[in-house]
């Protein structure tokens, strides 16, 4: 890419950008106007936490390199975290969720140290193994930390998990139409978690993950300091996962092992793929697309499982960039091909955009 | 006090022999090729059901559900070639360790989920196993465990044979130590990933067939062996066979000892504590070269 061409793009590509995100928060203030389902509007509000988790894997991994498998473990370590300052403490949940994702930062930071030092695939796995663990000390833990009435209650919840610790004041504040409130809370979270995304990819330290990312020994050479680098990177998006699991708890008012579970960490992982590893929109689409696929998928029961897991393998295999990188592809190839036939030299400019 | 000792001694060594197996198969593809599989855990359990069907549903003896085991193993492994790793080769090598990955963390799930689907979620008794045990005085041994740590120290001799002394392993480690210059040599580098993975996957055939007969068939029976042998990998420093199968040796019997100390859930945690003071300490793992990439 030369100078010229990649500055006139970046134009044209922000300019896409803002559009889109003005047409999304339209279609998201009058979502809630079009659809009376209270079940479709729980799995939209569910497929927004999907999102917002997806994002922040992409930026982890799109963006920065960093194959994280602890996505999960952030986001219930954030969860647990608000939910048992509420439960102990009996705190509000709104005061909760700032200390929760804040302790999912410094869980992040810690595993950050322990796993960063290495690269590739051995951030992978000793991720994986971390966020194992923890699912495993949440669901063996047996002893009796407090009793609550003649019940024993362990520290971590135990296999139960954690209910009845305060809701986001919805219900008391809207009556019947809580959930419509409950969705206007977290597509804000979204959008915000998005925003922020945004800043960052394009700003300086952006550039620097991304460098990173393409060519590590050249970045390194320019002077970026990949492990503080990557540190940060994980702590910022611990913070937004972590934040979402605190909203993940309050709005369903339970938290428990289940969503530190191989499959959920999949779904994240499908949605990041389906939609594209790397590009600002694809964990939004791949949400849809998934979410969409998986409630169709729900009439046939229990091969939904088996077809996420195929759906998954394919989409590598056909499309490396996924729905947003094809996309892409169309529209910088259609763009070729009118600057092709308006100039008479064009035997030149092939490789170049096929590059990136 | 003796008898607690050789208690954990012997559980040590099993699980041990085990771990190894699993170890191997992973660490094989990943040295040749730099490819993690994913699947390994599902290509596992898919060796311990073949073993059930040729057996117990057809009943068919018991080494012909051993050996079709391997085979079905081996398939598996062959088609995950075809299908799907030919294809992503032809990425570049930063992308292609990701992607694989990813690709092979889907095959996995449907792959479990298609057995889930097939025989059911219920335990199932693994029929190739042994009973009754070897009384020494004080302590007595279980042939099944003695069966299982034979088997893998026959296994191993196979493998190590295998690599070091035929042309076929030659190749191999050709490609392990540099990809280009095999190429050049007229090593077909494309043939030789194909016999990887037949043989990763005959490997993780046996492999299931000795898990279940420790414990007993279920879906999701090859993701412990195969969480705990990424760790020794990691340990071992990735790829690196000897290395893994003294991790593997190492760590299970340290894992055995804490569960008998601590109780039985703290074993996986102190596993991945070592492992992190491991990494910290060497990031290469313990047996690990420290690689120089040019750019």
């Amino acid at each position: 890419m030369n100078k010229t061409s990649s500055s006139k793009g970046m134009s044209i590509n922000a300019r896409i950008d803002l559009l889109v995100s003005l047409l999304l928060i339209a279609a998201a203030i009058a979502l809630p106007f079009m659809i009376d389902s209270r079940y479709v509007m729980g799995q939209i509000v569910l497929a927004l936490f999907y999102a917002t988790i997806a994002s922040q894997w992409n930026l982890l991994f799109g963006f920065a390199g960093v194959f994280s498998l602890a996505q999960m473990a952030m986001f219930a370590f954030g969860g647990y975290a608000t939910a048992m300052i509420c439960f102990y403490f009996g705190w509000n949940v709104w005061a909760a969720l700032l200390p929760g994702a804040l302790s999912a930062v410094v869980f992040s930071l810690i595993v950050g140290l322990a796993c960063l030092r290495l690269t590739g695939v051995y951030v992978a796995l000793l991720t994986l193994a971390i966020a194992q663990t923890m699912y495993l000390l949440i669901v063996t833990d047996t002893e009796c930390f407090t009793m609550v009435g003649s019940i024993c209650r362990q520290f971590t919840g135990g296999a139960v998990g954690f209910a009845r610790f305060g809701d986001l004041g919805t219900r008391a504040l809207l009556k019947g139409q809580w959930l419509a409130g409950n969705y206007a809370i977290i597509a804000t979270l979204f959008a915000v978690t998005m925003l922020v995304t945004y800043i960052i990819v394009k700003s300086p330290i952006g550039l620097a993950f991304r460098a990173l990312k393409d060519n590590p020994g050249y970045a390194v050479a320019r002077g970026v300091n990949r492990f503080q680098a990557q540190l940060l990177v994980f702590g910022i998006s611990a913070f937004f996962t972590g934040l979402a699991g605190g909203f993940y708890a309050a709005h369903f008012q339970a938290i428990g092992p289940g969503i530190l579970s191989m499959s959920q960490l999949m779904f994240i992982i499908a949605i990041t793929v389906v939609g594209g590893v790397g590009t600002f929109w694809g964990p939004l689409v791949g949400t849809i697309v998934l979410v969409a696929a998986d409630e169709l998928m729900r009439e046939a029961g229990e091969f939904r499982t088996l077809g996420l897991g195929l759906i998954i393998a394919l989409s590598i295999l056909l499309m490396p960039k996924g729905l947003v990188g094809r996309l892409g592809d169309l529209l910088s190839w259609l763009r070729h091909r009118n600057r092709a036939a308006a100039s008479a030299i064009t035997f030149q400019e092939k490789p170049a955009t096929t590059g990136k | 006090m003796f008898d607690i000792l050789t208690a954990i001694l012997i559980a040590g060594l099993t699980t041990g022999a085990l771990y190894a197996l699993a170890t191997v198969g992973l660490s094989l593809v990943w040295g040749s090729m730099g490819m993690l599989n994913m699947a390994h855990a599902a290509m596992l359990t898919l060796g311990g059901y073949s073993a059930f069907t040729l057996c117990t549903v057809l009943g068919l003896p018991v080494i012909v559900g051993f050996a079709g085991a391997i085979v079905i193993g081996a398939v598996a492994g062959g088609l995950l070639y075809v299908l799907i790793v030919r294809n992503l080769l032809k990425t570049d090598k930063a992308t292609f360790e990701a992607n694989v990955m990813i690709a092979t963390v889907g095959i996995g799930i449907a792959l479990e989920n298609a057995i889930l689907l097939t025989y059911g979620g219920q335990p199932l008794k693994q029929p190739i196993s042994a009973t009754g045990s070897f009384v020494l005085g004080p302590v007595s041994l279980p042939f099944q465990n003695m069966l299982i740590v034979l088997v893998v120290i026959a296994l191993m001799a196979v493998i190590a044979l295998l690599l070091g002394k035929t042309r076929m392993g030659r190749a191999i480690r050709a490609t392990a130590q540099n990809r280009e210059a095999a190429q050049l040599m007229g090593v077909a580098v494309n043939s030789v990933y194909f016999q990887v993975l037949v043989l990763s996957g005959a490997i993780a055939g046996i492999c299931g067939v000795m898990v279940s007969s420790m414990t007993q068939l279920s879906p999701p029976l090859g993701n412990d062996p195969m969480l705990k042998a990424f760790i020794m990998c990691v340990v071992a420093g990735l790829g690196n066979l000897p290395g893994a199968v003294a991790a593997a040796f190492g760590l299970a019997l340290l894992e055995a000892f804490v569960q008998y100390v601590a109780g039985a859930r703290w074993g996986f945690p102190t596993l991945l504590f070592v492992v992190i003071a491991v990494l910290i300490w060497r990031p290469a793992g313990l047996f690990g070269r420290v690689q120089i990439r040019r750019m």
